[in-house]
């Protein structure tokens, strides 16, 4: 089993106690280790050559965003038909070109357009779309339809593929936020770290060297047993603990970020690229969109927290010129229903935009919009399967083969500009 | 008798796994099996608690943590030993509670119940309604309509199921929080329709999206006014519905009952209960669960019987289910504090059960929590650790008056007594050896009392029970 060496790997170097003294590493802003670095995290200092990997940010917009509204098609009579309260007029749009318009509360992301630095998947979705939050969450996360207890997502299976190169390598992935981790970050003998923040992502625990050494060496069971799944994520916890202490010891030049914990979450992964990390995929959530009711408002902050926050993001990339490395891919569970419903809201629905912002991308306008009138029981239907979008930043920024993470074969949508 | 099979329980017939377990020369009603069976039922037990249930013998303690069905007074005031009072002080500071509002003193409120309650058992099922139930305060934003929620989960805990969903079906907290506090026929609100079937009575895949927007339509004129259910008939939908195969059915109660009558109900619920008292690590298949669910059915979905059956079960007591279970939040902290028969601050407590994920009247989505392995990664374990941290060395985490970290510290009769009682009622048994063989419990000038006691808890076998 490869894979599971990629955890006993960090498990089976000979660390002295100097080395590994747990409490001054994560003491109070202590990078200091008492005078020593820990052999992985000096590989990790001088693995300059992973540092130019590609970065990919997962955004997951969860409660389903309303596509319709954020990506407002103004020239047809249909939406204005089905939505005589929620419809945006044309004025108050940002637009793209003739046809679309951008949520007034995006003007962040509107002025990534002219820099070819945002792009929008139109009609993203899958067959016979399931309308319930989790199941449909879990699609997107585990990319399979049939079984009930998906215990595997598709970052987890890209991670493990991945084994682990070099022991002074971070963490293929890491998730920041306070929600349980996301399902698309699990697998099974890989444990992903997630991080909620910084000042409670500190052990205040004193313990003794030796023990560290013997929880390093110790027969972990099968990944299957529950002790062994506690062990590998205590010392995944362990060594995560230690890096972030690391990465926000140090200055960076990237502290511009809206005050909102979206903004920060996002500044984190900022602070840990500007430092020079080896992971290669961040995951944050922005929740709410779940608008079934009185969603003007609602829709409005969150557009606003997710455009200025990934707008800043990008910004500050450029800023200290890593902009063409860094990929932020934005997703919901599923769109809205295309009518609006008696409560100022909508029910949930089917496809929807994904967005892509940083990096050089392809073009403004990709995948297809789908028809506001041929509608599949009141949604919109899908034209572009999400396991090609999947495909393509798999192929085309992680350099990965697709069909092993995804379970089968999914033409990759072409996202990239070609250099 | 039974020889190999007996070793692993997932190898039996289904019968055999709910028949009713009995003490024997080989498999005793002793401390190991007694301190298993407390983490479990309650949450936890002190030394005095196994005492008592050594000496009560197995039917009794049953009686003794799961007996009281009548849940009417389940919601009465408390006083400081767990005794339920008239005492008009106890009764003022649950009303109090209940209209401070706010979610935190709630949460203590709560807390500090599932410490003293005479019937943890309902507190525990209480607990697992709540998840099942989901319903979060941030959104309802009425902090007297989730402690109506939570008295009446309490009240139905083990009670009759039909009655619990009829009554949480026009509970005004679940109906803001499910956007059905107004339910007009023009546009029927499918969430409240498919929460109730998807994740309160069949589970997903036993119902058609046509189902849902028919049992939407059943709920029309279903209101909340004023932090009131009311049915306002001008807003229902008098149209013909066609649910679930039934084409007589017209009002919601009606829709209620007819999926109740569903036989997928009482195996989704028997498989939820398997999963939380026993193990959720293992796919339960139907065949394994049958037995359960025909009892849950033929007692018309009245729900004590079936779980004093799987509390009570071989499988159960049996040293295969020792430590398979994660630890949620609440367990570890409750557990702890049981074990050495200990109090502390609720508030504080409220507060960081829920930064490790189980803030309580705030489950994360309407899914409750996920509960097992979801509990875990690196910034719960931290925070674990953190919070046994915080706790042992908080001066108002006391025994009997004096604080724990004093008495740790004392190098005395009762500082070993402490740590061995932690080690008897907190950790299974057979998972002592991991432990104590990184962290053994003599302390040595290098690391004293307190400090081994939080080693401990960033142990991996800590999380489990």
């Amino acid at each position: 089993m490869p894979h599971r060496i990629a955890l006993h790997k960090h498990g089976s170097i000979k660390l002295n106690r100097r080395d590994w003294h747990v409490r001054s590493l994560l003491g109070a802003a202590a990078i200091g280790i008492q005078g020593t670095m820990p052999l992985w995290l000096r590989a990790a200092a001088d693995a300059g050559a992973k540092q130019d990997e590609k970065v990919l940010v997962v955004v997951q917009l969860t409660g389903g965003n309303d596509g319709l509204n954020t990506v407002v098609p103004f020239r047809e009579d249909a939406y204005y038909r089905a939505r005589p309260k929620l419809a945006l007029p044309a004025d108050r749009l940002l637009k793209l070109d003739d046809q679309f318009g951008l949520h007034p509360a995006m003007t962040g992301l509107r002025d990534l357009v002219d820099k070819g630095r945002f792009s929008i998947v139109h009609g993203v979705g899958y067959p016979t779309p399931n309308r319930s939050h989790f199941e449909s969450m879990d699609v997107w996360h585990s990319c399979q339809q049939k079984s009930r207890r998906e215990r595997e997502g598709w970052i987890g299976r890209w991670a493990a593929s991945l084994g682990m190169k070099a022991s002074g390598e971070d963490s293929p992935a890491i998730h920041f936020g306070q929600e349980v981790q996301p399902l698309a970050l699990a697998h099974r003998r890989l444990a992903i770290p997630s991080i909620d923040s910084i000042e409670r992502f500190r052990l205040r625990v004193d313990l003794p060297t030796a023990s560290q050494e013997e929880a390093s060496n110790s027969e972990t069971a099968g990944e299957e047993d529950l002790v062994g799944f506690l062990e590998a994520s205590t010392q995944t916890a362990l060594r995560a603990s230690a890096r972030m202490s690391e990465a926000f010891a140090r200055d960076t030049d990237v502290n511009d970020f809206p005050s909102h914990p979206f903004g920060q979450k996002l500044k984190a992964i900022a602070r840990l690229i500007a430092v020079g990390a080896t992971t290669r995929v961040y995951y944050v959530t922005l929740d709410g969109f779940d608008t079934h009711s009185q969603q003007p408002a609602a829709h409005e902050g969150l557009l606003r927290q997710w455009s200025e926050g990934v707008s800043a993001l990008v910004r500050q990339m450029e800023a200290i010129g890593q902009a063409d490395r860094v990929l932020v891919m934005s997703f919901s569970e599923f769109g809205r229903r295309v009518a609006e419903n008696a409560s100022e809201g909508t029910d949930h629905g089917a496809a929807a935009p994904m967005f892509f912002a940083g990096a050089s991308l392809r073009q403004l306008h990709l995948g297809q919009t789908p028809s506001l009138e041929a509608l599949d029981d009141g949604d919109l239907k899908y034209q572009v399967d999400f396991r090609s979008v999947y495909a393509g930043v798999l192929e085309g920024w992680l350099g990965t083969e697709s069909p092993m993470v995804l379970g089968g074969e999914y033409s990759p949508t072409e996202l990239f500009a070609t250099s | 008798m039974r020889t190999n099979g007996d070793l692993d329980p997932l190898a039996w017939k289904p019968e055999q796994l709910w028949e009713p377990w009995q003490a024997s020369d080989e498999q005793p009603w002793d401390r190991r099996r007694i301190a298993h069976w407390l983490r479990r039922v309650s949450f936890g037990g002190s030394a005095e608690d196994i005492a008592e249930a050594t000496r009560l013998g197995f039917e009794k303690s049953v009686e003794r943590w799961c007996g009281h069905v009548d849940g009417k007074n389940s919601g009465k005031a408390l006083d400081s030993e767990g005794n339920q009072t008239g005492d008009r002080q106890s009764d003022q500071m649950t009303r109090s509670v209940r209209a401070s509002e706010k979610t935190l003193s709630q949460s203590a409120w709560w807390l500090h119940r599932m410490r003293v309650t005479g019937e943890p058992f309902r507190e525990k099922m209480t607990l697992f309604w709540h998840g099942h139930f989901a319903t979060s305060a941030d959104k309802v934003k009425d902090g007297t309509l989730m402690f109506d929620q939570n008295q009446l989960l309490r009240e139905h805990a083990i009670g009759s199921f039909p009655a619990m969903v009829h009554q949480i079906a026009k509970d005004p907290a679940m109906l803001i929080y499910l956007d059905s506090a107004t339910n007009r026929k023009a546009h029927a609100n499918e969430n409240f329709a498919r929460e109730l079937m998807e994740l309160f009575c069949l589970g997903e895949g036993h119902y058609s999206e046509a189902d849902v927007q028919e049992l939407a339509r059943c709920f029309t004129g279903w209101e909340i006014r004023r932090g009131r259910f009311r049915f306002n008939p001008y807003q229902h939908d008098q149209q013909p519905k066609r649910l679930l195969g039934s084409e007589t059915i017209q009002s919601g109660e009606e829709a209620i009952d007819h999926i109740l009558e569903q036989q997928r109900v009482e195996y989704f619920l028997v498989r939820k209960w398997v999963d939380f008292f026993i193990c959720d690590q293992t796919e339960w298949t139907d065949d394994q669960l049958e037995p359960l669910a025909t009892q849950l059915r033929q007692d018309q979905l009245s729900m004590q019987p079936t779980l004093r059956r799987i509390v009570t079960s071989r499988l159960m007591m049996h040293p295969w289910c020792e430590g398979r279970k994660i630890r949620s939040p609440v367990d570890l902290t409750m557990g702890f504090l049981k074990a050495i028969d200990a109090m502390a601050s609720w508030e504080w407590i409220a507060q960081q059960v829920r930064e490790v994920g189980q803030g309580l009247f705030e489950p994360p989505n309407v899914e409750g929590w996920e509960g097992g392995r979801s509990w875990i990664n690196s910034a719960t374990l931290l925070g674990r650790a953190n919070l046994i941290e915080g706790l042992v060395t908080d001066p108002r985490t006391r025994i009997d008056g004096q604080p724990l970290a004093s008495l740790l510290e004392s190098r005395s009769a009762r500082s070993d007594s402490l740590m061995q009682s932690l080690l008897d009622s907190f950790v299974p048994r057979a998972l002592h050896t991991k432990l104590l063989s990184r962290f053994p419990l003599e302390s040595t000038p290098d690391h004293s009392a307190v400090q081994r006691v939080c080693q401990w808890a960033t142990h991996p076998v800590f999380q489990l029970q």
